[in-house]
């Protein structure tokens, strides 16, 4: 029940008359550059202390007392399938509330707050790696390149995916990780 | 709302409850006034409000069962024809309250019938003369006094009244769950805090932090106090039900109650109704007598059902005894034999509470006649599930023709439990104790020993063996000590499975606030959630019964109730198997049907490109894939079992093809890892049978994505996960890929999501909703109008197929039957063309792109 006279607005939309932009919060990962949704993020911290879970998904490191509470550490270089199993873990964080649970991503470093204008942003490039694009919600382009928006509903999917029978994300880490 | 209707609702909710019990027992002692007078008072309560609140309907039922107990109050006697009346007319009191609950208006209807019957026992019940009225304000009208709607008039002439209610003031019960949440928190970082200190020797900071830890401690307690009810309010409710049970079932039966003000925690008292009224029925049904055999016995014509609580060693003893006739131990045996419990030679062996024990079997009832208390086959199973959920157990004993004695034990909380802190490979977890039985040392000298039987672990412990989870072994964890001298053994026991857990060291014991795991980890079965230690590290708290579970048993198993052997049905049908060695593993097994080719390729001609191996075949590039990480890549020629996906081949690298069989092929073991399907036993030796797909997946991963190598996806809903167990290795051997759901609802929200399915398989009997309201659902939901529903029934009798197609249920197949249920799949499925569908959804998603 609201009071008369006072209205609801979703801040995740534009107000009305005001130019469209989104704000990204931006994440390095190897030599890639990603935009998080700048809503979604909490907090950025250095994680110590990792229990790590046995049994669960390849890309959680495992979880977290970050002031005691307990969040899930997902690395996002096994989330892009990108890292063979045994590399050494960073330490730098992102805190992310998703569907109530809390998530630690863990990233190699952190950039700056940018604002993407509406005309920047351009059409997902048709060959990108369907596993990678299913990532992404969008793509902006910048003076130092394009950024791919991480859909954090994406990558903190796990929920689905551990219903399904499939674990893609085994797979393509275990491929690569023959070399 | 209104306020006031608001209170008054909350208010004689519990006042009628309360009225109910009085009732009967002044059916058995009509002497005592002060009950007489309670219970006048509450009616009289509720009917001066109902005029306060202008409920007419409400008001003119109250006003005739106010004038008949005012005429019990004054001196008539109670007749079993006039109490029943009297509850009748509450049950309807209750019906209009939970109406005027939901809706805030009194329901349409008129209770004419009640009030005449009401009128009629009023005429009937006789006054004797002598007795004057007790006090004047009884017969008076209402005053203003008594239409207060939140609290009953306190006035003098109410001792019984105010004794039995203390001065107390409403909680919501989410404000003492918050409470109750921050004392965890609380209790946490005091650990912590302990924790740091005890390394440092700074006196100055240690008397104030001891005395933080006394309070935390107290004040821990009296929240946990708080949440305590007695379990009185639970007892309650049972002598109305005996009362009921007794004339259905033509007996006469004795309530008494024991150790009614023992505490436990609301929430348990709530998971306990449902047992507790159970086990009463049963006794009513099948312990006691009737009076005639009872009288032939030398037994008094009424029997006893005694309930008693009492605390014990920080958890709840609740007995359900009867002075009946006892378990007819023959016959469970008999029907043990009969169902496939076990064999003639095991149930003579048998003790006879291990006997006693199979009536917690699924679907086990020894009753003759179905009758609508009991003998319909649900019953002492549910019983145990529903204590064993809470962490709980049961047990029973038994004397033929002097009773029987049943016996929970419960914890005293949920909240906060006491835990082993165990290590293994390096890493901590923590062990509810409430599972514990025991912890065995291995070492030299040691009583007891670990052995290797076809290389699994068991523990000889006295005169049980029992198989070991190695958690190293099972998590994968690297294992510093290989030797088991300096582990442990943790001995479990869950429900009537015990099993040993192997850890290098018990670290502590705790008590541990148990947190649920997110959405990311939650499908871990072994983890029943996480915790903070004092220490401030986190551990996992492992789930004894997914433990259990991971070595094969099932909480079920040991009832494990196998179709009598039916001579009749056909015999497994022969699937042609190629059996071949890759790897150090078990032999591995591949249907010869999806086989199209088998090469021998020279190492040199296969090549490394972008991680994958590659060779030419028939012209093409073929990617091969090593059927296990660990087939060796020798000079040697090797064979390739070649498969065809939808016009692309790929190959799979093996080390020996050893034979090609036509066995029947029974997946016994669902698969673990994603690359094989299952474990079946072929010719007496464990084979791993494949699953192609991880391997397709992997060489040639868009091949799926196009989904030419597409198979039908099936949701398979049952709340017990004995069934899911069993069931989903069946559908996917049978080739289909499989979903499982524990219930309903869960289903329903991931179709809602827009998880496609090409059928459903569903149980008909589930709580909260069953098969058929399901499939009503279902088919409400966008998109899946038409989607097959498979229901499952124990005997898909005609009544069953009756209602399964009034609901729109495409087919029951019986639920031990597997043959007949991959039939109606494939039944179901066959007017679905794969290609099709596909190609439909192909074109939709690229739309949706």
């Amino acid at each position: 029940m609201s009071a008369p006279g006072t209205r609801q607005f979703d801040s995740t939309k534009p107000l009305p008359g005001l130019q469209i932009e989104r704000r990204c919060f931006t994440v390095v990962d190897g030599d890639e550059m990603f935009g998080l949704p700048v809503q979604s993020v909490q907090t950025i911290f250095r994680i110590e202390g990792v229990t790590p879970v046995p049994l669960g998904p390849a890309d959680v490191e495992g979880l977290v007392n970050l002031r005691g509470r307990i969040v899930t550490a997902v690395s996002l270089k096994r989330r892009l399938a990108k890292a063979p199993l045994d590399t050494a873990r960073g330490t730098l964080a992102i805190g992310i509330e998703h569907d109530g649970e809390n998530f630690a991503l863990i990233v190699d470093d952190v950039g700056d707050v940018i604002t993407c204008e509406e005309s920047a942003e351009i059409a997902r490039p048709p060959h990108i790696d369907p596993a990678r694009a299913r990532l992404t919600s969008a793509y902006y382009r910048l003076d130092g390149g394009i950024l791919p928006i991480l859909d954090m509903k994406a990558v903190f999917d796990f929920a689905e995916r551990n219903r399904s029978t499939g674990s893609a994300h085994l797979n393509t880490a275990i491929t690569r990780s023959d070399q | 709302m209104d306020e006031l209707l608001k209170d008054f609702l909350t208010e004689t909710a519990e006042q009628i409850e309360a009225v109910g019990t009085q009732l009967v027992l002044l059916e058995r002692d009509p002497s005592d006034a002060a009950m007489i007078a309670s219970i006048f008072r509450l009616v009289h309560t509720i009917k001066g409000t109902c005029g306060f609140l202008g409920l007419n309907r409400l008001g003119q039922l109250a006003h005739a069962a106010e004038t008949l107990i005012g005429r019990i109050r004054d001196g008539a006697t109670p007749t079993p024809d006039a109490v029943t009346v009297i509850l009748a007319a509450i049950d309807r009191i209750k019906a209009v309250l939970a109406e005027l609950e939901r809706t805030a208006q009194e329901p349409e209807g008129d209770d004419e019938d009640l009030v005449q019957a009401l009128e009629l026992q009023t005429a009937a019940v006789a006054v004797p003369a002598r007795h004057p009225p007790a006090t004047a304000l009884e017969t008076a009208p209402p005053e203003p006094a008594n239409t207060e709607p939140s609290r009953p008039a306190r006035t003098a002439e109410e001792p019984a009244l105010q004794v039995r209610r203390p001065e107390t003031i409403r909680v919501a019960v989410g404000a003492l769950e918050r409470i109750m949440l921050l004392v965890s928190e609380l209790v946490l970082a005091r650990n912590q805090l302990l924790e740091l200190t005890r390394r440092q020797s700074d006196d100055t900071i240690k008397a104030p932090l001891q005395r933080l830890s006394g309070l935390t401690s107290d004040l821990q307690d009296a929240v946990m106090r708080a949440r305590m009810q007695p379990v009185g309010r639970l007892f309650s409710s049972l002598p109305r039900l005996v009362r009921e049970l007794a004339s259905e079932v033509g007996k006469k039966i004795h309530l008494v109650t024991e150790g009614a003000e023992t505490e436990l925690d609301r929430q348990l008292i709530e998971l306990i109704r449902d047992p507790l009224t159970h086990m009463i029925r049963n006794c009513a049904a099948h312990g006691i007598e009737t009076p005639a055999e009872r009288l032939a016995a030398g037994k008094p014509e009424a029997g006893t059902i005694r309930i008693s609580a009492s605390h014990e060693a920080g958890q709840i003893t609740i007995n359900v005894i009867d002075d009946g006739r006892g378990l007819d131990i023959p016959r469970i045996r008999q029907k043990a034999i009969a169902v496939g419990l076990a064999g003639d030679a095991e149930v003579a062996r048998m003790s006879n509470d291990d006997i006693c024990r199979f009536i917690f079997a699924p679907g086990f009832s020894t009753a003759g006649a179905v009758t609508s208390l009991s003998g319909r086959g649900v019953g002492m199973d549910v019983v145990r599930e529903n204590i064993e959920a809470i962490g709980g157990s049961i047990s029973l004993s038994s004397t033929l023709g002097q009773g029987t004695c049943f016996s929970i034990k419960i914890p005293l909380t949920l909240a906060i439990a006491p835990a082993l802190i165990v290590q293994a490979g390096g890493h901590r977890f923590a062990l509810p104790q409430v599972s514990v039985v025991e912890a065995v040392g291995l070492g030299p000298g040691a009583a007891h020993t670990l052995e290797r039987v076809q290389g699994a672990k068991v523990l000889r412990l006295r005169h049980e063996v029992l198989p070991v989870a190695d958690l190293c072994q099972l998590f994968g964890l690297a294992d510093q000590a290989n030797d088991w001298d300096a582990k442990l053994v943790v001995v479990m026991r869950v429900g009537a499975l015990s099993f040993g857990i192997l850890v290098s060291a018990v670290a502590d014991v705790q008590e541990i606030v148990v947190k649920p795991l997110g959405a990311s980890l939650a499908h871990l079965s072994v983890f029943s959630g996480h915790t903070i230690l004092g220490d401030g590290s986190v551990v996992l708290i492992l789930d004894p019964a997914g433990l259990a579970g991971s070595l094969g048993l099932q909480r079920t198993s040991d009832y494990n109730v196998t179709a009598p052997a039916d001579l009749t049905a056909p015999a497994l049908e022969r699937t042609r198997l190629i059996l071949f060695r890759a790897g150090s593993d078990p032999l591995k097994a591949l249907p010869l049907s999806l086989v199209s080719r088998i090469e021998s390729v020279a190492s040199d001609r296969l090549t490394q490109s972008d991680g994958t191996l590659i060779t030419m075949h028939q012209g093409r590039l073929m990617p091969v894939v090593p059927a296990s990480p660990d087939v060796a890549l020798t000079n040697n020629l090797h064979p390739i079992l070649v498969v065809s996906v939808g016009g692309e081949s790929m190959g799979l690298l093996v080390d020996e093809i050893v034979d090609i069989i036509e066995e029947p092929l029974e997946i016994q073991i669902a698969g673990g890892a994603d690359d094989i399907v299952g474990t079946a036993e072929i010719r007496g030796e464990a084979v791993d049978v494949l699953d192609i797909m991880h391997f397709i997946r992997q060489a040639r991963p868009h091949a799926e994505l196009r989904g030419v190598a597409r198979r039908f996806k099936i949701l398979l809903v049952d709340d017990k996960l004995f069934f899911r167990d069993m069931l989903a290795p069946v559908l996917t051997s049978g080739g289909y890929v499989v979903t499982v759901c524990a219930s309903a609802a869960d289903a329903l929200a991931l179709l809602q999501r827009g998880i496609a399915f090409d059928a459903i398989v569903t149980d008909t009997d589930m709580p909260e909703m069953d098969g058929y309201r399901f499939a009503e659902a279902v088919h409400e939901q966008p998109r899946c109008g038409h989607l097959p529903i498979i229901a499952l029934a124990a005997h898909p009798t005609a009544p069953v197929l009756a209602a399964a197609r009034a609901s729109g249920i495409s087919a029951v197949a019986g639920k031990f039957d597997r043959r007949a249920l991959l039939d109606a799949v494939r039944t179901c499925l066959s007017f679905k063309d794969l290609a099709n569908t596909e190609l439909e959804q192909r074109v939709l998603t690229e739309k949706a792109a």
